[in-house]
Parts: structure tokens; C-alpha cells; sequence
């Protein structure tokens, strides 16, 4: 089969009808004797920014990472445009390419710079020539208002610009999802406001995005769904403004008079 | 002393320590030209008697003027010492503090020098100097040397080059998860970690070579067995470097779709790379002195390395000056390259806080 008519098959191609983007079904993590994840169900639709939130160590992370397989379930299905990808047989690595992860402390690669940085997945894993990929790279970094920084390295960025380069990269894969792991955690206040501008904008034309977050402001306004997790079970979810206004559980709301 | 001492208005004591301020100048200064004497004067006597002839240079020993310079500078180094030490506790400052300790080293390393060499002298100079330092009898054998030179670089530098090599293909497999893979490569690495390099020396070359008739000379023997035994080394260097590699550069790879060979390739192993450089380098440094170890496989007369020329012109003449020479010839060969080593560790470390790891 020729790359062309490959680029329909899955995991390729659009979302099949009637069937979300990714759907998780009776998640179980456990580490060691560590249970982490306790049965989580989960649906997310194309164009929907699914919002989590919850207490340190309830295992926002875990399920983030178990969304692309980073961290593998130990029981439990992960179903991305209607296959299961816990599946031994499936190729995590095509998986990956149509999902995009960016992590709380950025993780760029210290040796190469912005524009390396871009260019390695564009060529090493969509095979694009060198010269479209650079030019594909520049274009995601103008977006995140980075053009004149192409030629730094990591080390000669700011923890803001070094996260925006780091969204830049998972971007220009063009991903038909993106997962945040509190993205903004280790920034300085004044350069959470950068990142979340560009994550907003994602949000407004209509990437397909899991954010964890302790942004509450950003969740009640970005997020068209909202999930809140205590100790690896999701307790309560729902549009995030109805959550927010009218939390149903007792541990929602202490968590949310904690935070607010 | 039990005693407590009347205590001093602080004024006092501060007027006190300034006044012995400048003996930190002092004794900086006393104990420079102590050793600049003994160093200076040894060098001087030298050029003067020359070190051509092994006779001159028995002179140059024994002479008036080398014995005067050894006992002024000791006598000047010893001072340096104790005044340096005597004071340098009750210096006003950190600067005459330092001069003072500065002087007290100074004098010690010449008064130690000194009298070393005024013992040293008393000994059979003639005897000496016929047997350790008898230039003449090298200066013919340069060409010899040179060639040795040669291929001790060549022994080392293709042991080092295929080594390094085999190692990082090893190193990538000692952090496979599955202990199937592991074993092996443990086993090899154990082995070649946990025997001495002659050994294996010895059964590569008179085992393969020689015992079961495989065609290799002695010179490709000892590449084999040099490029093995580093493997196993720089397998360990690398894999302590690419464990030293954050994991979250591997996630940040795996995230975008790279496989796990490709993440090794392009995200880990060059970060581990400039890691390891300095080490290897070390590797290196040893493995270019542990290619003497071929003197026991038997070389033709072309093939000698830096040791065995030395160490069969002391069988042929008689005169440990070959070794002295043989040593000398090490040494030019070493210590740019331990420079260097300091320069990279130096500029990598600087590029990796450039680089905010
Ligand atoms: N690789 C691991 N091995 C063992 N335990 C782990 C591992 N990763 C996470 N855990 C544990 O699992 C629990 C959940 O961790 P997780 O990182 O998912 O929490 P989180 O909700 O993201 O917390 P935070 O808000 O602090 O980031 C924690 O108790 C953590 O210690
Ligand atoms: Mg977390």
C-alpha cells in the first residue's frame, strides 16, 4: 500500500462515525501495591477540551500518560478512533503520532535547538524532507510567537518560551489531540500568562485537547468538560461553569473552597 | 593551659595582627626564591656542564656549585616554611593569609627538594649517570623510538576506535528491560572486567593464534584483545551515561511517535555522548600505557612499540637509559592528551549549563 492510501487507515484518518476520539474504559493502574487508578470511564469527542482537575497524587498524571500510553494500564481498555490500544498488536509508536504530549517541565531536547527540537519527529517519524519540515517548524514557532528564537537552544530560553516551543513540537505534528500535564506548574506567574494564551487559542480553533491543570480560571473558561478526580476515581464531572457554581460532592466542593 | 587569658581590648589584638601583615609578603617571597634557586639552580648547573656526555652531566652532580645552590635553597625553603606556618593564623587579612600559606608550600617543596637531592648526590654519580642518563647511547636509536611511538598510537588509537564502538552497541543492550538480553552482554563484560588484560592477551593470541592455527599476527592479535577488553570498559562508561540522562527525554521522544531505537539514536545517546567523552578520554590515557603489554607476544623489529624498543635496548646495551627514554617518549604522548581531557571536561561543562541540563 502506497503512504498515500495509508494515510487513511488507522490510526490515521478521520474519527469514525458514532465513535469518540478516545474512549477509556474500567482503567486499573497500580504501582507495586500502589493502586493509582481505580476504574476510570471516560469519552472525549473531537473539538472537546476535557479539563481535569483534582488533589496532588489522585493520579491526574497517570491517567494523562495511560491516554497515550505512556504508562501502560494494568487493566482496563484505551480505545483511540474506535480500536483498542492496549491491544499488543497495535503500533503504539503510529499511535503516538496522531497524539500529541507536552509535559510540566517542558522535556526539549537540551541538545538540539527550537527549530531541532520540531524538525526530528517531522522527519524521523512522517519521513517529510528536511526543507518542508524546517519550514512546517518555523511556521509553528511564528504561531506561538517564537520565529526569532528558531536558533536557540533550551538552555537560552525562558521556562515560558521553553514550554511554548515544547506545544510548538507536539503541534506541528498535527495531532488530532493534544494532552497538558500542568503545563504551566513550573512557570514563573508572569509567564503562566503566555502559555495559557496560546493554549486558549488552541482551545478556540478547535484542537481537540486534555488539560491538567490547577488553572481554575482557565477550566471554568477553556474547558467544555470537567472532570475532578480524588484518589484515582473521577468523583464528580460535568460543564465545567456547572461544576464550578454547583459541585454535587462533599470532596468537590472542600477542594474547590481549597483552591478558589 | 587551663589558664584564661586577661582579655585583650579588641583594639590590641587588631593593631597586632597588622603588624604582622607584611611577613605574609615575606614569607610569599622567601619561599618563591627558595624554590626558584633550587629549581633555577639545578637547571643552571646543567647547562652549564651539558647533558650530552653521561660524564658531564656525573659532573654536574658533583659539583661545588650544585651543592651550594641545594643547601642555600633548602636553608631558605626551611625558613619560608616556618615563618609562613608560624604566622600565617594571625593574618589580618585573607590576602596575607594566603601569601603566608602560600610562602610556607613554596619552602617546604624547595627544602624537600633540596635535601632530597643533597642526599641523592651523595651516592655513585658516575654509576648514575652511565646507567640512567646516557644520552648518546639513545640519540642513535631516535628513529627506533619514533616508530615505537607510532605504534603505540596505532595499537591504541584502532583498540580505542573499535572498542568504543562495540562498547556502545553493548551499553545499549545492558539497559534492556528484558533480562534474556542483558545476561549475555553481562557475562562478556564480567569476564573481560574480572581478568587481566595479559590474559586475555595471552589466550587470544598463543590460544587463537598460535593453538588452533587462525592466521592473526601478534599485532592483530593484540588489536582484537585491546578492542575487546575496551568494549567491556566503555559498555559501562556509556551505560552509566545514558542511565545518567533524565528518563523524561525518552518520554518526550516515545510522545512524538519516535520508536525506542530512534529515541536512543537521536534524543539519549548524543546527550550521553558528550557525557562520556571525558571518561573515555581517561579509557584512553590508560589503554595507550597497557599497549606495552605486547612486549610478551613477541614482535617483528618493525612492530615494536614504545616499551619494547626501551625495553630491548636495555637487554642489547645494557643501560636503563632506554627505559628512561622509552618513559620520556610516554609521557609526550600522555600528557597533552590528560590536558586535553581537563580543556573538554572544562568546555563541556560550561556548554551543559548553556544548555540549562
Ligand atoms: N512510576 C511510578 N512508580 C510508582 N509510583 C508512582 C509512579 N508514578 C506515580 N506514582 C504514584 O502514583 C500516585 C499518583 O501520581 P500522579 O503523578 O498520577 O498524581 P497527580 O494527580 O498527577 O499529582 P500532582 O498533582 O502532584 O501531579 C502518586 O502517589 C505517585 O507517587
Ligand atoms: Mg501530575
Amino acid at each position: 500500500m502506497s503512504r498515500a492510501a495509508n494515510a487513511l487507515v488507522w490510526p490515521a484518518g478521520p474519527v469514525p462515525a458514532g465513535v469518540p476520539l478516545i474512549r477509556l474504559t474500567a482503567i486499573h493502574k497500580w504501582f507495586g501495591n500502589l493502586h493509582v487508578l481505580k476504574g476510570i470511564d471516560l469519552d472525549l469527542s473531537p473539538g472537546h477540551v476535557l479539563v481535569v482537575i483534582g488533589t496532588s497524587g489522585s493520579g491526574k498524571s497517570t491517567l494523562l500518560r495511560c491516554i497515550d500510553m505512556l504508562e501502560e494500564p494494568t487493566s482496563g481498555h484505551v480505545w483511540f478512533k474506535g480500536r483498542d490500544i492496549t491491544d499488543v498488536r497495535v503500533n503504539l509508536n503510529d499511535v503516538r503520532t496522531h497524539m500529541g504530549i507536552v509535559f510540566q517541565a517542558f522535556n526539549l531536547f537540551p541538545h538540539k535547538t527550537a527549530l531541532g527540537n520540531i524538525t526530528l519527529a517531522l522527519e524521523k517519524v512522517l519521513h517529510m524532507p528536511r526543507d518542508q519540515a524546517r519550514e512546517r517548524a518555523m511556521a509553528e514557532l511564528e504561531h506561538v510567537g517564537l520565529g526569532q528564537k528558531a536558533h536557540s537552544h533550551p538552555g537560552q530560553l525562558s521556562g515560558g518560551q521553553q514550554q511554548r516551543v515544547a506545544i510548538a513540537r507536539a503541534l506541528a505534528m498535527r495531532p488530532d489531540l493534544i494532552l497538558f500535564d500542568e503545563v504551566t506548574s513550573a512557570l514563573d506567574p508572569k509567564l503562566v500568562a503566555e502559555v495559557l494564551a496560546v493554549m486558549q487559542r488552541l482551545a478556540s480553533e478547535g484542537t481537540t485537547m486534555v488539560v491538567v491543570t490547577h488553572e481554575m480560571g482557565f477550566a471554568r473558561e477553556v474547558g467544555t468538560h470537567l472532570v475532578f478526580m480524588d484518589e484515582g476515581v473521577i468523583v464528580e464531572q460535568g460543564e465545567p461553569k456547572a461544576v464550578f457554581d454547583n459541585p454535587q460532592d462533599e470532596r468537590t466542593r472542600r477542594f474547590l473552597s481549597s483552591v478558589l | 593551659m587551663n589558664r584564661i587569658p586577661a582579655p585583650h581590648p579588641i583594639r590590641e589584638i587588631a593593631a597586632l595582627r597588622e603588624k604582622s601583615r607584611p611577613l605574609g609578603v615575606v614569607s610569599a617571597a622567601v619561599g618563591g626564591l627558595a624554590l626558584a634557586v633550587v629549581l633555577g639552580g639545578i637547571t643552571f648547573v646543567f647547562a652549564k656542564y651539558g647533558i650530552r656526555r653521561e660524564d658531564r652531566i656525573a659532573a654536574a652532580l658533583q659539583s661545588r656549585e650544585l651543592f651550594t645552590i641545594l643547601v642555600s635553597g633548602g636553608l631558605l625553603g626551611a625558613g619560608a616554611a616556618a615563618l609562613g606556618f608560624g604566622t600565617y593564623r594571625r593574618m589580618p587579612t585573607r590576602v596575607s593569609r594566603e601569601e603566608a600559606i602560600a610562602g610556607a608550600v613554596l619552602g617546604l617543596q624547595a627544602a624537600i627538594c633540596g635535601l632530597a637531592l643533597l642526599w641523592f648526590i651523595q651516592g655513585d654519580m658516575e654509576r648514575f649517570a652511565r646507567n640512567f642518563l646516557s644520552f648518546e647511547q639513545i640519540v642513535p636509536q631516535y628513529g627506533a623510538f619514533l616508530n615505537g611511538a607510532r605504534n603505540t598510537l596505532v595499537l591504541a588509537g584502532a583498540g580505542e576506535f573499535f572498542g568504543v564502538i562495540l562498547g556502545l552497541v553493548l551499553s545499549v543492550f545492558t539497559i534492556s528491560k528484558r533480562a534474556a538480553v542483558r545476561a549475555p552482554v553481562r557475562v562478556y563484560i564480567n569476564l573481560f572486567r574480572g581478568t587481566p588484560l595479559l590474559l586475555q592477551l595471552s589466550l587470544i593470541y598463543f590460544g587463537l593464534a598460535l593453538g588452533l592455527g587462525v592466521n592473526m599476527s601478534a599485532y592483530t592479535a593484540a588489536i582484537l584483545a585491546f578492542s575487546l577488553n575496551t568494549g567491556a570498559y566503555s559498555a559501562e562508561v556509556f551505560r552509566a551515561g545514558i542511565q545518567s540522562i533524565e528518563r523524561s527525554q525518552m518520554e518526550a521522544a516515545r510522545g512524538l511517535g519516535l520508536g525506542y531505537m530512534q529515541s536512543m539514536r537521536y534524543v539519549i545517546v548524543p546527550q550521553a555522548v558528550r557525557r562520556v567523552i571525558p571518561p573515555l578520554m581517561n579509557e584512553f590515557v590508560i589503554l595507550i600505557k597497557d599497549t606495552s603489554l605486547i612486549a610478551f607476544l613477541g614482535l617483528s623489529y618493525a612492530q615494536r612499540d614504545l616499551f619494547t624498543v626501551g625495553s630491548q635496548g636495555y637487554s642489547q646495551f645494557f643501560n636503563a637509559t632506554f627505559y628512561v627514554a622509552s618513559g620520556l617518549g610516554y609521557l609526550v604522548v600522555t600528557l597533552p592528551l590528560i590536558r586535553l581531557v581537563t580543556w573538554v571536561e572544562k568546555r563541556l561543562r560550561s556548554d551543559l549549563v548553556g544548555a540549562g541540563v
